[in-house]
């Protein structure tokens, strides 16, 4: 895998460069509209069609693949590690990016088709934000760059806010603004903790500071670069909406559209994965690392899924769900084996689909009525039978039951728990999606099964055709996976063994 | 001297985001709380500038007539500069939504303070 690959940086440059040039369209809603669907059909094509490799932007491989510039070279140079070393922002290619992005793209496909068929005059900002967004996360999954990822994490940060505020829900704007003000507060730490590392490997570049590391080039248990691992596991628990942030990220997907809350959760699963990888990568050998980021995702799980109990919004129940989803894929990485891990990651592949999936279903509700307070809805089964079939299998899905995906992505959790001698983690696993099941069989209840109160007004506009197509696509996926994993834990595998 | 130098801006550092986290989370204006918050962000651009320090150090350029040695001795290690340039230019983007948002909130509810417009969100 060491040959560059055009299609790599195209990945990014083309929704970007796109995103750029749409929001100065959004008074033209045919260009608009023309455009959007042409990037949006790419956003999962180039990462489908691309072949594996490395790409270096701004420099080159390392002196010890380029014969050509070593040469010359004084000795003290090439007779050193910086021999080996990347002198370059360096984005990798591999199976599990592959399968992680291609599914980022069909999400940010089904969005981007929903939002331009339900609105009449779709806005070119909103297309925008949600390729900034999806170009953002898709670099944080390539980059082997440590700074370049924080880079695109503050960008995905960004859009995010801006997701939200174009959204126009009911105090969105104080939201977005708290989740700015802890962002904040979180960015800043995680930068510090980048220039600890910095400091302490001179090295920005996750392959060589893990070299440096493993061949004790730095002293692996120096309290500096302890303190830059805590410090960047403080950024990856704001980026990732996990506890003590879960309630201000719940926030933010319940403000946004059902589209925007289907990406916005994508961008927390994936940066997840991107900054969780890179933390099992250079602090494996603590074995400290693994069991915070074990227990904090045990907490996540068990305060999401207990708070969406409580909730009385449909949007936000869902958020609070999605966030208790996130602890599966963290117990994965927690466990720290090759089994575990590549169930970890199979899981976030899987909550992605499953809660766009939900999000977007339960956005037809709001379409129909423009409400979404659980006890001013009811009997909508008659009004969108189609879209409540739907509904009820992604809830199903997302509770675990099988043929779905998610069964087997938690079945598989299950066993390595069992295999790492942790069944206490694999009964509360268990537990918890009988409670995910029952919280959620308790919403579909009120929204689509009993009668309908008597103030609730529906209109008499149909739900899009795109939107039942869209769910049933990602219906698809989330049974293809349910029945072949190996289609998906095939790709995955590599990533876990090189992290394990 | 050299030293202190690079300690005074390590120190400086430290207590611009010591600062910054008591302004954020104490003060209740939102001005207040968004001039706090750049004091976080400047003392981690100080920290990574005072980090790349190097006493005596020269412009990472190599000029003509300059042997190798004597470049890779003395030269100054470019990264940490670069970064805190970037981190420069996110750090005011973020601030520009901060304030804006600012704005139109002190709009909405006639007031700047936090525990007023964020206390029941």
């Amino acid at each position: 895998m060491s040959t560059e690959n055009l299609l790599i940086p195209l990945m990014i440059i083309i929704p970007i460069t796109c995103a750029l040039f749409l929001n100065l369209l959004h008074e033209k809603s045919r260009v608009v509209k023309i455009i959007s669907v042409i990037v949006a059909l790419l956003l999962p094509t180039i990462p489908l069609l691309a072949n594996y490799g490395i790409q270096y932007f701004g420099g080159y491989a390392p002196l010890a693949q380029n014969p050509t510039i070593a040469t010359g070279l004084p000795s003290f140079i090439t007779g050193s590690a910086l021999n080996i070393f990347h002198p370059a922002i360096t984005y990798v290619f591999g199976s599990a990016q592959k399968l992680m992005i291609t599914i980022l793209g069909f999400v940010a496909l089904f969005a981007i088709f929903i939002s331009l068929y339900e609105v009449k005059k779709p806005s070119g900002v909103y297309i925008y934000l949600i390729l900034m967004g999806v170009a953002s996360v898709m670099a944080m999954l390539l980059s082997d760059d440590i700074f370049n990822l924080y880079v695109f994490f503050e960008i995905a940060a960004l859009t995010q806010v801006g997701i939200v505020l174009v959204s126009k829900v009911d105090h969105n704007y104080e939201t977005a603004l708290k989740y700015l003000i802890v962002g904040s507060i979180a960015s800043p730490m995680l930068l510090l903790g980048i220039a600890l590392l910095l400091g302490v490997t001179g090295n920005v570049n996750i392959t060589d500071i893990v070299y440096s590391i493993k061949t004790g080039l730095v002293d692996p248990h120096s309290p500096v670069l302890l303190m830059a691992g805590s410090l960047i596991i403080f950024g990856w628990l704001y980026a990732a909406g996990l506890p003590p942030f879960h309630t201000i990220k719940s926030a933010m997907y319940s403000k946004a559209l059902p589209t925007g809350a289907a990406v916005l959760q994508a961008f927390s699963v994936f940066t997840f994965v991107a900054i969780g990888v890179i933390i099992l990568r250079i602090f494996s050998y603590l074995h400290f690392a693994e069991i915070f980021i074990l227990g904090i995702s045990l907490i996540a799980m068990v305060l999401g899924i207990t708070m969406a109990i409580t909730q009385t919004d449909f949007k936000r129940l869902i958020a609070f769900l999605a966030v208790g989803e996130l602890g599966y894929i963290g117990v994965g990485f927690g466990l720290g084996t090759v089994f575990g891990i590549t169930a970890g990651l199979f899981q976030a592949v899987n909550e992605a689909v499953i809660t766009a999936l939900l999000f977007i279903g339960f956005g037809t509700i709001m379409y129909k009525t423009k409400e979404t307070e659980l006890k001013k809805l009811g009997g909508m089964l008659v009004e969108t039978p189609k879209s409540a079939f739907l509904v009820l299998l992604a809830g199903l899905a997302m509770a675990g039951v099988p043929p779905f995906n998610a069964f087997q992505s938690k079945l598989m959790l299950v066993q390595s728990s069992l295999n790492s001698g942790l069944p206490e983690v694999a009964i509360i696993m268990v537990l918890l999606s009988i409670v995910t099941f029952m919280t959620f069989m308790r919403a579909f209840h009120t929204i689509y099964l009993r009668p309908k109160p008597a103030g609730l007004v529906i209109e008499n506009e149909n739900i899009p055709r795109v939107t039942i197509v869209a769910m049933v696509c990602l219906l698809i996926i989330c049974l293809v996976f349910g029945l072949y994993p190996q289609l998906a834990t095939n790709y995955l595998q590599g990533l876990a063994m090189g992290i394990a | 001297m050299i030293m202190d130098t690079q300690l005074a801006s390590l120190l400086t550092a430290g207590a611009l985001i010591v600062i910054g986290i008591f302004g954020t989370l104490f003060l209740d204006n939102l001005i207040k709380k968004v001039i706090s918050l750049a004091f976080i962000g400047d003392g981690v651009n100080l920290f990574l500038i005072a980090m790349g320090y190097k006493a005596g150090g020269i412009v990472y350029i190599f000029l003509p007539g300059m042997s190798m040695s004597e470049f890779s001795q003395n030269a100054a290690y470019p990264l940490p500069f670069a970064l805190v340039l970037t981190s420069i230019v996110i750090g005011a983007s973020t601030m520009a939504v901060m304030l804006g948002l600012i704005i139109v909130l002190n709009k909405k509810y006639g007031s700047l303070s936090a525990s007023k417009i964020l206390g029941d969100n």
